[in-house]
């Protein structure tokens, strides 16, 4: 079986999935909700062989232009969301989840991105291509969730819903924000010190991770020392995420520096 | 000096100035960092002046950004400071001694009976509680003991460890800012150069380009020897992510380029009217060669591009040092007489073909050019370093102990009354609540079974 065939496999079970659930939470069938689960579950199964077959193909790691990273990226929110689920039962954040996961493989399987395996450039043939992006990537898939959770606390009705929310998008960000910081931030720094011979150069890129992590720093700040939760928690997540969202993707086509890779 | 403290203890300050450091951080990225003062001018206009002079176009290297970060450092020294000493002492110096009340308004309670003396009975939980992984302390006599069982403790220094890394990280950035050394060393095959601010050279013993076989750059591979007084050290390769590390000095693949001021040029000369005539002429810029032929005497080359192109005066340049479109104006000369001037494209044959050169029709070809490689090499030193990765181990293993290294702490008193032993339990978590509570009422369910 080729990857472009997996990957339609894996395209249909996060479609069903994303139905299923979105079935269950407005017909209020709490039940079908593991069937959810389940087909995104062999989605990721499926979706785990496709990454797997296409680094075989191309004998570089699975995340080296848009369509790949959207896709690895797509393979990640659906571990956070299985993760997360597995740990605190989270039926109402996982229908949106898995309609951004929809998003996230409609967009790579887009015409505009191209999908043909390419040789690696010289700066990307380094395992830390495999550390740095895929625990970045991890990270900013659980601020998914975490985003998720906080939209959902917004327009919670009732005072048991916003109080699970909120959790959910702490816990979410708890997994997070070390992650981010360890695969965008340390990671990213060794990487570069290894191959531009400098840890920090105010990339954009590299600015873009920082603004990130200062906004979830002070997330933290607020709710821990300050006993912000709630709203004003949940509206610097959905800035963090955007903020995450923009390095990941807004930079790479409306600045221009050194991460110009995809 | 207190009001001086009083204002960096604060949190407060911490958020108004992650609030502006975002911010500032931001408007970095909007306008292009480090351009020309002509390119700025083109794009802001009668703004290029205000930017220039609020260091917007250097902002992260700006006065008042490096303040920023300064308070942000000092911020967080004040605050981690503050609460450490309290901290270390409830952690590592505890009193097991707890009055009713405190352990009256822990918000995790239980109790148990037991039908023995309190010696007995504080085995009996002492015992219970080191089985959970628990120190445990005690203090307390006659007919009352209390007991403080702690766990995880290091939990509680996450974010100091958190603080202390990013105390670090910046430290090891001025130090960076103040003392690395960076150079590039533009190196021909063969050629040996000084490291600057170094004791030793290094020279360029081959260099080649790897190229997939669809095509597109595999990799650039220096091969280098560095030389310690006259004599060779060690030779290696350097590539691109691969640097080579000597005496703090690190050497990077950067970038390179050919030499095309002098190139080693062959020009193919033909005649329409005689298809078997054909003379290849090796020659270099501005030599000008003899040639034995009834139609001409010499032939020269007076200029080579790599890359050519017309620019907006009409004058010939090349857009780059690649050799894209490579180029050779060749002069015919018959005796001193100048009877052709020209330009031939490498990749564009027929622009050569059937020049009026005198009375006779001739072709030229730019066969082959050739110049010497050289590469670009970084020598970078950088005693920041160290410390940057000092401190990103630091605030790795902070965010893990703030996480997912939740102290615990279960306070016990004991109370003895006619031969039974009354317990009263309390239990504290700043994390993960769930899982404590679990934790604290199998151990009071336990307690409650064997007594």
């Amino acid at each position: 079986m080729t990857e472009a065939t997996l990957f339609t496999i894996t395209f249909v079970l996060y479609i069903l999935s994303a139905f299923v659930y979105l079935a269950s939470l407005f017909a209020k069938k709490e039940k079908w909700a593991g069937s959810g689960l389940v087909l995104a579950a062999a989605g990721l199964v499926v979706h785990t062989a496709a990454l797997i077959l296409r680094t075989v193909v191309s004998h570089h790691a699975p995340f080296t232009n848009m369509y790949e990273s959207l896709s690895f990226l797509a393979w990640a929110s659906v571990l956070a969301l299985i993760v997360l689920d597995r740990k605190f039962r989270i039926p109402r954040v996982a229908p949106y989840v898995m309609l951004i996961v929809v998003g996230l493989v409609a967009l790579a399987s887009s015409p505009l991105m191209p999908k043909e395996v390419t040789p690696l450039v010289p700066a990307l043939q380094s395992y830390w291509l495999w550390l740095h992006v895929s625990v970045t990537l991890l990270g900013e898939a659980f601020f998914a969730v975490a985003f998720i959770a906080s939209l959902l606390y917004l327009r919670a009705d009732t005072e048991e819903k916003k109080q699970k929310m909120d959790a959910v998008s702490y816990r979410a960000v708890a997994v997070g924000f070390p992650l981010f910081t360890l695969g965008g931030l340390v990671f990213g720094m060794v990487w570069a010190y290894k191959a531009w011979g400098t840890y920090w150069s105010w990339d954009p890129k590299e600015v873009w991770s920082l603004i990130t992590w200062f906004v979830f720093a002070l997330y933290l700040h607020t709710r821990i020392v300050m006993g912000w939760k709630g709203k004003r928690s949940a509206l610097i997540v959905i800035i963090g995420f955007l903020a995450a969202l923009f390095t990941y993707f807004g930079v790479n086509y409306i600045l221009s520096g050194l991460h110009s890779y995809a | 000096m207190k009001s001086f403290w009083k204002f960096f203890e604060s949190v407060k300050l911490a958020i108004v100035l992650f609030i502006i450091l975002t911010l500032a951080s931001v408007l970095g990225t909007l306008i292009p960092q480090g351009r020309s003062a002509a390119e700025y001018a083109a794009r802001y206009g009668s703004l290029s002046g205000l930017f220039v002079k609020l260091q917007l176009t250097g902002l992260y290297h700006s006065a008042w950004y490096l303040a920023l970060l300064f308070l942000f450092a000092l911020n967080t020294i004040v605050c981690t400071l503050a609460r450490l000493g309290p901290k270390w002492r409830r952690s590592f110096r505890p009193s097991p001694e707890v009055d009713d009340k405190s352990l009256q308004a822990m918000k995790i309670k239980g109790r148990a009976r037991f039908f023995s003396p309190l010696p007995d009975a504080a085995e009996r939980i002492k015992g219970d509680l080191a089985s959970r992984h628990y120190r445990v302390k005690t203090s307390g006599e006659g007919g009352r003991l209390a007991i403080l069982a702690q766990k995880r403790r290091l939990g509680w220094f996450g974010s100091d460890a958190v603080h202390v890394g990013l105390l670090i990280i910046l430290a090891g950035g001025v130090i960076s800012g103040l003392t690395s050394r960076r150079a590039n060393l533009e190196l021909r095959v063969g050629q040996t150069a000084d490291v600057p601010h170094a004791l030793f050279q290094v020279r360029l013993d081959r260099f080649e380009t790897e190229y997939y076989p669809q095509g597109g750059v595999k990799d650039w591979k220096s091969t280098i020897t560095v030389f310690e007084n006259g004599a060779p050290v060690l030779t290696r390769v350097v590539e691109v992510n691969r640097p080579l590390t000597y005496k703090r000095f690190s050497f990077y693949q950067t970038s390179y380029g050919w030499d095309w001021e002098n190139p080693k040029l062959e020009i193919v000369v033909k005649k329409p009217v005689d298809p078997s005539y054909s003379k290849t002429l090796s020659l270099k810029v501005g030599e000008r060669l003899a040639v034995e032929d009834p139609d001409f005497t010499h032939l020269s080359v007076s200029r080579f591009v790599p890359d050519f192109v017309i620019g907006e005066g009409n004058e010939i340049q090349t857009r780059s040092t690649e050799p894209d479109n490579p180029a050779a104006q060749v002069e015919v000369w018959k005796g001193e007489e100048r009877v052709y001037s020209g330009w031939t494209f490498a990749k564009f044959p027929d622009f050569g073909e059937g020049h009026k050169v005198g009375q006779a029709s001739l072709s030229f070809v730019l066969k082959n050019y050739e110049a010497p490689q050289y590469s670009v090499l970084e020598a970078a030193k950088d005693p920041g370093v160290t410390f940057i990765w000092l401190g990103c181990i630091f605030v790795t293993a902070g965010f893990f102990l703030a996480f997912y290294w939740p102290p615990r702490e279960i306070r016990v008193v004991l109370e003895e009354a006619q031969g039974k032993t009354e317990a009263v339990l309390g239990g504290f978590a700043s994390k993960s609540r769930e899982d404590f509570q679990a934790e604290f009422d199998t151990l009071v369910e336990s307690l409650r079974r064997t007594t």
